[in-house]
C-alpha cells in the first residue's frame, strides 16, 4: 500500500533538495568571510600579526592590535547580518510580502526618529543609549503600526499592514527632518549614525547585542513552523490551530527586536534582508523552517564580505557598510526580480 | 464508533462587520455521512461553513462539538479533530507537493517533535488517497487544476481529522475532475468514516454525492434531509427562483433538477 518513496533518498521531503549542499557552502564561505575580515583593510596583516593578534595577547605590535580590534569588528558584522537576515524573513512571513523587509512596518523610520530626538534634545551620544531609544521607537512604531493595521475586518491583515507601515514610516521621516533641519549638531551626529557602519563594533556593543539576538533568533525558531501554515493563507493557518493575529504579533516583536537592535548599534543597514532571504529561497524553497536559519547565515556572510568590500574599496578611508551593501543588493536584486525568480510567499 | 462526533450549531447568528448574514440557524450535523450546503449565490452557505469551521466568530449562538463550545477548544486540539478547506487558500510560489501536504501536520507537531514516523505515514496515505503520490516531487506551478485541487484535499487528509469542512471544492474544475473529486471525497468517507460537509454549487452533484442536504436561503436554514425529501419542485423553486422538473436520476436514482427556462421547454406549450 505504501508506495511514498519518501524513505528513500529522492523525496525526503524533510530536507529540501538542496540543504545540505547548501549548508556546506554557506560554512565555507563564513570561514572565508571571517579570515578575509581579519586580514584585510586599510592596512593588510601578515600571518604572523594575525597568530600574534588571536593567540597570543601579550604580545604587542601594530598588526597585532589591529587583529584585535578586527576581531571584535568581524563578531560584530556577523551578529548584524544574522540579525537582519532573519529580521526580513520574519517580517516577509508576517507580511506575507516577498518584498517586505524590517522597513516596511516602520521599524527603521521609528528608530531613526527616536535617535535623532535623543541627539536633538537628550544630548545623547554613545551606542548603548542609543539602542534603547531606537528599540524603544521601533517597538512603538512597530505596536503603532499593528494597531492600525488590525483595525476592521479580518485583524492584521498583510495588505493593511503594509498600508500602515509606508504611511508611518512616511510620517515619521517628515518627523526627523523636521527636528533635524533646525539643529546642525543634530544633523551631523544623525548623519554619522544614519548611514550603517560596524566600524564601531566594540565588545561593549556586542554584548550590549548579545540578549537581543538571542530572544529574537529564539522567537524565529519557535514561530517557523506555524509561519509556514501561515503562508497558505489565514484561513488554512486557522484551520491548522494557528491564530494568525497572535502569530503575527509575536513573530513581528522578534523582527523588531533584531533589527531595532542592530540598527541601533550599527545604523541603518538595508537590504541584507531581502538579499539573503531572497537568494536562500531560491534555492531551497519557501520552507521557512530552513529559510529562516541558512538567512542568518547567509546575512552575516554578506555584511561581513560587504564591510570587508567597504574597507578595500574606501582605502586608505573606509566606505561604510550601508553604502556597500546598497550598491551589491540594489543590482543583485533588480537581476533576481527581472529573472522573475523571486519567490512570492 | 469513536469517530463518531456531535457536531451541533444551536441559534446560531453570524456575518461580516455589522452586516448580518445567517439567523437563527439550528442544526446537527450527520456522523459519519457527506452533508451538502445548497443555496444560492450570496445566500450565506459560505458563511455557514466558516462559521461552523471557527474561521469567523458568531456574533451569537454557539457551534458546539461533542457538547464543547468550538471557541473553548484549544486551536490544536480542535484541528486534530476539525480539519478545513477553504476556497481560496495561497500557493506559496516554488513549493513542491510534498511539502505542501506536509504542512497538514502541523497540528500533531510540537516544537521539538520534527517529523515522526506517523507524521510521514500520515502524509503518504493522504496521497494515496488523492492519488497524487507521483507528483510528490513536482512544483505545485506544474500541476493542472484538477491536479491541483487534490492535492490540497490531500493537505487537509493529512491532518487525519474525524471531520472534514470544504468549501467548494470542485468550483472551477472541468465535469471530469468534480466527479473524480467527489468519488475521491466518497472514498474516505466510506473507508474511514470520515464526516464530510462541503459547500457545493452543483445541485445534481450535491443529491447525488451528499447523504444529507441543507438548503440555504437569505441566511436561513429552509430545509434538510436526504436529497429525495429536500430536492423537489417547489423547494428549488423556492431558494434558487427557478422553476424546474425534478425526475430520477437514471444513473444514481437520486433527484435530478432540468430547469425549465424561458426558451426551449416544450412543456408551456402544451
Amino acid at each position: 500500500m505504501n508506495r511514498f518513496p519518501v524513505f528513500g533518498k529522492k523525496s525526503d521531503f524533510h530536507l529540501p533538495k538542496n540543504f545540505k549542499t547548501t549548508l556546506v557552502l554557506l560554512i565555507l564561505l563564513l570561514i572565508v568571510s571571517i579570515i578575509v575580515s581579519l586580514l584585510f583593510g586599510a592596512r593588510a596583516i601578515n600571518m604572523q600579526e594575525l597568530i600574534d593578534g588571536l593567540f597570543y595577547p601579550g604580545r604587542d605590535s601594530h598588526g597585532a592590535n589591529i587583529v584585535r580590534k578586527r576581531v571584535s569588528r568581524t563578531i560584530f558584522a556577523l551578529f548584524c547580518g544574522a540579525a537582519l537576515g532573519v529580521a526580513g524573513a520574519l517580517m516577509q512571513a508576517v507580511t506575507r510580502n516577498p518584498l517586505a523587509d524590517p522597513s516596511i512596518l516602520g521599524v527603521n523610520t521609528g528608530a531613526s526618529l527616536f535617535v535623532v530626538f535623543g541627539i536633538a534634545f537628550l544630548n545623547i551620544t554613545s551606542a548603548d543609549q542609543y539602542i534603547w531609544l531606537a528599540l524603544f521607537g521601533a517597538g512603538i512604531t512597530a505596536i503603532f503600526v499593528f494597531g492600525i493595521g488590525s483595525l476592521g475586518r479580518g485583524g492584521a491583515t498583510p495588505i493593511k499592514l503594509v498600508l500602515a507601515g509606508a504611511a508611518t514610516s512616511a510620517a515619521l521621516s517628515s518627523l526627523v527632518t523636521a527636528i533635524m533641519i533646525p539643529s546642525t549638531y543634530a544633523m551631523d551626529q544623525f548623519r554619522f549614525w544614519q548611514i550603517g557602519s560596524v566600524g564601531s563594533g566594540t565588545w561593549d556593543s556586542i554584548i550590549t547585542f548579545i540578549p537581543f539576538l538571542a530572544i529574537g533568533l529564539l522567537i524565529a525558531f519557535i514561530t517557523a513552523p506555524a509561519l509556514n501554515a501561515l503562508a497558505l493563507g489565514d484561513e488554512v493557518a486557522s484551520s491548522l490551530g494557528v491564530h494568525p493575529s497572535f502569530l503575527r504579533f509575536c513573530a513581528a516583536f522578534g523582527g523588531v527586536l533584531l533589527c531595532g537592535a542592530a540598527t541601533a548599534l550599527a545604523g541603518p543597514i538595508g537590504f541584507i534582508g531581502l538579499l539573503a532571504t531572497h537568494l536562500m529561497r531560491l534555492i531551497l524553497g519557501p520552507d521557512l523552517r530552513f529559510v529562516i536559519p541558512m538567512s542568518a547565515l547567509a546575512g552575516a556572510i554578506i555584511l561581513t564580505i560587504s564591510d570587508v568590500v567597504g574597507r578595500l574599496v574606501g582605502s586608505p578611508g573606509e566606505l561604510e557598510v550601508g553604502v556597500v551593501t546598497a550598491f551589491i543588493g540594489a543590482p543583485i536584486l533588480i537581476f533576481l526580480a527581472k529573472k522573475s525568480k523571486v519567490r512570492s510567499l | 464508533m469513536e469517530k463518531t462526533h456531535l457536531f451541533r450549531a444551536d441559534q446560531l447568528a453570524s456575518g461580516y462587520d455589522d452586516k448580518i448574514i445567517l439567523k437563527n440557524i439550528n442544526l446537527e450535523i450527520p456522523s459519519n455521512k457527506i452533508s451538502v450546503i445548497i443555496g444560492s449565490n450570496g445566500c450565506g452557505k459560505s458563511t455557514l461553513l466558516k462559521t461552523l469551521a471557527k474561521l469567523i466568530k458568531p456574533s451569537s449562538g454557539d457551534v458546539t462539538l461533542d457538547g464543547k463550545a468550538i471557541s473553548k477548544i484549544p486551536p490544536k486540539k480542535l484541528a486534530q479533530i476539525l480539519g478545513v478547506l477553504p476556497q481560496s487558500p495561497i500557493v506559496p510560489e516554488g513549493i513542491t507537493v510534498s511539502d505542501l501536504i506536509g504542512r497538514g501536520r502541523f497540528p500533531h507537531q510540537s516544537l521539538f517533535s520534527g517529523w515522526s514516523k506517523k507524521d510521514y505515514e500520515a502524509v503518504a496515505e493522504a496521497m494515496e488517497i488523492m492519488n497524487v503520490t507521483e507528483f510528490a516531487d513536482l512544483d505545485i506551478d506544474e500541476l493542472s487544476g484538477g491536479q491541483r485541487q487534490r492535492v490540497w484535499i490531500a493537505m487537509a487528509l493529512a491532518q487525519q481529522t474525524d471531520i472534514l469542512f470544504l468549501d467548494e471544492p470542485t468550483t472551477f474544475l472541468d465535469i471530469t475532475y468534480q466527479v473524480e473529486i467527489l468519488d475521491l471525497l466518497t472514498d474516505l468517507n466510506r473507508k474511514h468514516g470520515t464526516t464530510i460537509v462541503m459547500v457545493l454549487h452543483d445541485i445534481n452533484l450535491s443529491a447525488r454525492y451528499g447523504d444529507y442536504i441543507f438548503a440555504i436561503k437569505n441566511g436561513r436554514l429552509v430545509s434538510e434531509g436526504a436529497p429525495q425529501e429536500v430536492i423537489t419542485d417547489s423547494l428549488i423553486h423556492e431558494i434558487f427562483g427557478m422553476k424546474c422538473v425534478v425526475i430520477d436520476d437514471p444513473v444514481s436514482h437520486t433527484p435530478l433538477v432540468v430547469p425549465s427556462g424561458r426558451y426551449h421547454s416544450h412543456n408551456n406549450a402544451d
